[in-house]
């Protein structure tokens, strides 16, 4: 009832902004309206026997950044990461546009949709376009259409990678697009900042109460390099990152009062024929708290006809700086179906092994997953 | 998603005189790249240069003339027999490409107007336009910059 409500709600804004937008149509504003929703069913099937915070495991936390978690006592689950989201833009002219995403999930305060993108677009030139607005941060090769389901082989891209507490920025971004010879060059770079306050990442899976944590003085930019069927990407973003909590009636408390922190990744991919090569390579690192993350993804896919299986492995661990590690190692293996260019069917078997030795994690687990995926 | 592959791109393409365009109308699905007869587009556009102004990565001809790229409906013959020559790719993948590029904010990929008679009638009127047609709808109206089978 509850997710009818929410999509009856963004229906009747999309519309209601449609319908103005249509009436202007005559003095050179135009409107598109375009979508995407996944529908994701997933059951973990066996793992380590314990209890992770709120979670009775065997368990898997297949999103990081808004907590979607399945439970093998709960058997198949669709309230995890199904989701759809609703994109509207206005264009004024050539060269200015507005545009506005709104996004509905399970775990985000329970479906209510939040606006994930909200920005005004300037097309300076035929190669620059300067932006102003709230964005997704573009960290990693899939970040910025991370739900986008028909953009990429698998239900979602490997959690080893994607998980981070902080995913948008408010700000401004310089993109360049452009050919430079027989290249293809997408670029970007972007300033801004975030405050997440309960953020869930920091709440739900790392200290069990309210936590907010926010990122200052972003600074990053990346580069991706075509070729033919071959892609070069590389990113390098610096930040201050302050985590803390604010209990009612007690003192405030600052875990990393705006310690500098770098995350730098680089991306190779393949996108043949017949054969595709996913990789990705990144680092965490920052300052004061010796906290470093290394973390990858490596898959081999094979396309025949409307089918695409794709082989993954991915891992990301901690520096032992004397205390232990946070690490994992995954697998997993996607069958994905092109039913007709607006969906996609996919299947996933994933098995992860937990690493960790500085603390007690959530464990191993073996889980399946399907998931119905369209943009409109 | 990337460019056209250079496998693909190879079995393409070349500007053709109109006269040579009959006996190629026989062939299975052949299209033209055609541009407005008063264009300021290039003699011919290679195969690259095609792919490149319909994945949206160029946005001007190679002579820095403004480019404005138009489709044939999606779900048609003309549009997957271009794609799939041009850049290498099904129907559902262009559909994935350009998501992702709708949905980052880079771009929107180009307006669909109808079939092939609806794009030479646009395209003639309209000397920055370039779109795809079937051989057969090749006449006087247009210019072929690229045969595409």
């Amino acid at each position: 009832m509850r997710i009818h409500t929410v999509l009856s709600v963004i229906a009747f804004g999309a519309t209601a902004l449609l319908s103005s937008a249509r009436a202007d149509e005559g003095s050179g504003i135009r409107f598109n309206l375009s979508g995407f929703a996944n529908i994701t069913a997933a059951k973990v099937l066996s793992g380590t026997d314990r209890t992770y915070m709120q979670w009775h495991c065997p368990c898997a936390i297949q999103n990081w950044e808004y907590v979607g978690v399945y439970e093998k006592s709960r058997g198949w689950q669709a309230d995890q990461e199904s989701l759809v989201g609703l994109q509207g833009m206005v264009q004024f002219g050539d060269q200015l546009s507005a545009t506005a995403q709104v996004l509905s999930r399970p775990n985000n305060f329970d479906y209510r949709p939040t606006i994930d993108w909200a920005y005004i677009s300037w097309a300076a030139t035929d190669n620059w376009t300067l932006q102003l607005g709230r964005k997704r941060i573009p960290l990693y090769y899939y970040s910025d259409f991370l739900y986008i389901g028909t953009a990429y082989p698998w239900v979602r891209p490997a959690a080893d990678v994607y998980g981070w507490p902080v995913y948008a920025y408010d700000g401004a971004n310089a993109a360049y697009s452009g050919r430079w010879g027989s290249m293809t060059v997408d670029a970007n770079v972007w300033a801004g900042g975030f405050d997440h306050h309960n953020a869930p990442y920091d709440t739900k899976i790392y200290y069990g109460a309210i936590t907010n944590e926010k990122w200052e003085s972003i600074f990053g930019g990346y580069i991706t390099l075509t070729q033919g069927d071959w892609s070069t990407r590389l990113m390098l973003m610096r930040f201050k990152d302050t985590v803390w909590q604010s209990p009612a009636g007690a003192p405030e408390t600052v875990f990393t009062p705006g310690y500098s922190t770098a995350i730098g990744g680089v991306s190779v991919n393949y996108d043949g024929n017949d054969w595709l090569l996913r990789t990705e390579l990144n680092r965490f690192k920052q300052s004061v708290s010796k906290l470093q993350y290394d973390y990858y993804l490596v898959g081999l896919g094979y396309k025949w006809h409307g089918l695409t299986g794709i082989g993954t492995v991915s891992h990301y661990t901690t520096k032992d700086v004397g205390s232990g590690v946070e690490a994992r190692q995954s697998y997993s293996l996607v069958l994905r179906y092109d039913l007709n260019r607006n969906w996609a069917l996919k299947a996933q078997y994933d098995w992860s092994k937990d690493k960790t030795t500085a603390y007690t994690f959530f464990g191993d687990h073996k889980m399946l997953s399907f998931s119905a995926q369209t943009a409109f | 998603m990337n460019d056209a592959p250079s496998s693909i791109r190879r079995r393409l393409f070349c500007a053709v005189p109109l006269t040579a365009l009959a006996a190629l109308a026989q062939a299975d699905g052949a299209l033209a790249a055609v541009v407005a007869k008063e264009s300021k587009a290039p003699a011919k556009l290679s195969a690259e240069e095609l792919s490149a102004i319909f994945l949206g990565t160029a946005k001007s001809f190679p002579n820095g003339e403004k480019v404005i790229p138009v489709d044939q409906r999606a779900g048609t013959e003309p549009y997957s027999g271009f794609y799939r020559r041009v850049a290498g790719k099904t129907e559902a993948q262009m559909a994935a490409y350009w998501s992702r590029i709708i949905f980052t904010g880079k771009g929107q990929p180009p307006q669909e107007v109808g079939d092939g008679a609806a794009v030479k009638k646009l395209v003639a009127a309209n000397p920055n336009m370039v779109g795809y047609i079937e051989v057969s709808l090749v006449d006087a109206s247009v210019r072929v910059v690229a045969e595409v089978k």
